[in-house]
């Protein structure tokens, strides 16, 4: 079952994008759109997005990296680790929860860790892939989305995409503790 | 809260950083001029007085614990030197790391002077009498500030990253952007936002049935969910900008965009690709069995996220964000 359902979404996911350029663009022929002169007026905004994107991209990573290379991760997981213990969430795990939602490369770097050192199959390995896969990393979607239209004030958005951040991470201890208990 | 969380990521890690280096300092982790005694397999003879020889210097674990009080997996150190003797009669040990040296000789020697390279002097040396081996005295050089200095690369390293990352977005920024043009001219994109009405109107009440910017909003989330990150990124930004027209407030979240945002940020996709290929790569008998638990756990995330983002919109202090700005002289009156 799982794994006609990942074939039938590889094949998907393949054909998508040819899928899609083919039916806009063929839309537009059949519509009589210049679609040559239509896609490069379009296409000229690509730059400038890019750019105005830069400010924002260069602070709320400078933080994180900071915040990465100090070492502080370790002292905060050290910290609640007792209060995660309590829910059944292994100390191992808790640097991933506290990473995935800063950096993407951080929490790919801990998942890969974590399943050298206890194997993919074992239930830590298990659980640091799905922390992984049950949430996106919040600082940098906000800083590139925002920054893009030049939002300064982000009002509720971090707060609320935290929120779904903690409720992934537990969610996904949850699952993993059901489906592949200690 | 963006900007508490923000100085709070900065100070922290600075805070963190320059702690442990204190705490380095105090308890001497280094061992900064203390001499560390070792013995020596000579592989390349010293044949004049200030040649540069070569060879091991072997160390037990239980030596390096008792000297640095670091637990080591291996049972004895072997590491290839060269030792140098200048005409003053003083010895450089100088000890290139590989994938067998202890981690914290790495780390020493990323902190060294020369980069890579750890070097220190010997403070004396007795040979045996075949020359075969001998016994020294090594003084490594001084390590101090190891994580002052990755916080400051750090800082300049994701500076550089950030602007690539951007400037990387360029190009296929540009290609969707082309296409969506088309779509759009084509009448493409209205058609979509119709079909999609029903679903559209409870997420996002704000937007008019019609607008464009449903479009690119349905084109971001099929994108995420099939997990083409390349092309979701563009259909986002581009809802966003559309988003932004519809902004009484420019440099204002408005709550459709937070909303939006939420979505994105609680990233649901069907097939988590990233983690299966680690899972995979690591020798995983069945790389695919966390599907229907990251499914489970992003979709809680999605819901947890809608809900706060809606609730937190009808509280006060978020809604007084998204009137109008008093005029400036009714400011200060307040103030005054």
């Amino acid at each position: 079952m799982a794994e006609v359902f990942r074939a039938v979404i590889n094949v998907i996911s393949i054909i998508a994008i040819p899928l899609i350029l083919i039916l806009f663009l063929g839309w537009g022929v059949a519509k009589k759109v210049r679609v040559y002169e239509v896609f490069v007026e379009g296409a000229k905004d690509g730059f400038n997005t890019a750019v105005r994107i830069i400010p924002y991209l260069v602070a709320m990573l400078v933080a994180i990296g900071i915040f990465r290379a100090s070492g502080a991760m370790d002292v905060l997981a050290t910290l609640v680790a007792p209060l995660t213990n309590f829910i059944g969430m292994p100390a191992d795990a808790l640097p991933m929860a506290f990473m995935r939602p800063l950096s993407g490369s951080g929490s790919l770097g801990i998942m890969t860790e974590l399943m050298n050192v206890h194997g993919p199959d074992s239930f830590i390995g298990v659980l640091a892939s799905t922390m992984y896969g049950s949430t996106e990393t919040t600082f940098y979607v906000l800083a590139l989305y925002f920054g893009s239209v030049n939002i300064k004030n982000t009002r509720h958005a971090l707060p609320a995409g935290l929120i779904a951040d903690v409720t992934g991470m537990l969610a996904a201890v949850f699952i993993c503790r059901i489906l592949f208990g200690i | 809260m963006l900007n508490y969380i923000w100085i709070l990521l900065v100070v922290i890690g600075i805070l963190v950083a320059a702690g442990t280096d204190l705490n380095d300092e105090i308890k001497n982790t280094y061992r900064n001029g203390v001499p560390l005694e070792v013995a020596v397999e000579i592989t390349k003879y010293p044949a004049e007085l200030r040649a540069t020889w070569e060879g091991d210097i072997v160390l037990s674990r239980e030596n390096f614990h008792s000297f640095y009080e670091v637990q080591l997996s291996d049972s004895s150190i072997r590491q290839p030197v060269s030792i140098t003797t200048a005409s003053s009669g003083e010895s450089v040990v100088t000890l290139t790391p590989n994938n067998s040296t202890p981690k914290l000789w790495r780390d020493m020697a990323n902190n060294a002077s020369a980069k890579g390279k750890l070097s220190g002097s010997v403070q004396s040396i007795r040979f045996s009498e075949d020359r075969t081996s001998a016994i020294a005295q090594i003084v490594f050089e001084p390590i101090r500030f190891v994580k002052l200095k990755a916080v400051t690369q750090a800082a300049l390293d994701y500076a550089q990253i950030a602007v690539e990352i951007a400037l990387g977005l360029i190009g296929i920024m540009a290609m969707w952007l082309g296409v969506m043009k088309v779509a759009e001219e084509a009448g493409l994109i209205k058609i979509l936002t119709t079909l999609l009405r029903p679903l559209s109107k409870r997420l996002f009440p704000d937007v008019p049935h019609d607008h464009p910017a449903i479009g690119s909003i349905i084109m971001n989330l099929s994108a995420n969910m099939l997990g083409l990150s390349n092309a979701a990124t563009p259909f986002g930004l581009k809802a966003m900008e559309e988003l932004n027209k519809l902004n009484p407030k420019l440099g204002t979240a408005t709550n459709v965009m937070c909303t939006f945002l939420v979505i994105n940020t609680s990233g649901l996709v069907l097939i988590p690709a990233t983690a299966i290929a680690v899972r995979a790569a690591a020798g995983s008998a069945n790389p695919g069995i966390i599907i229907g638990t990251s499914i489970f756990g992003a979709g809680c995330a999605t819901i947890a996220g809608l809900v706060a983002v809606k609730l937190l919109e009808k509280l006060p202090r978020y809604k007084k964000e998204l009137q109008p700005e008093a005029p400036a002289q009714d400011k200060e009156a307040r103030n005054g």
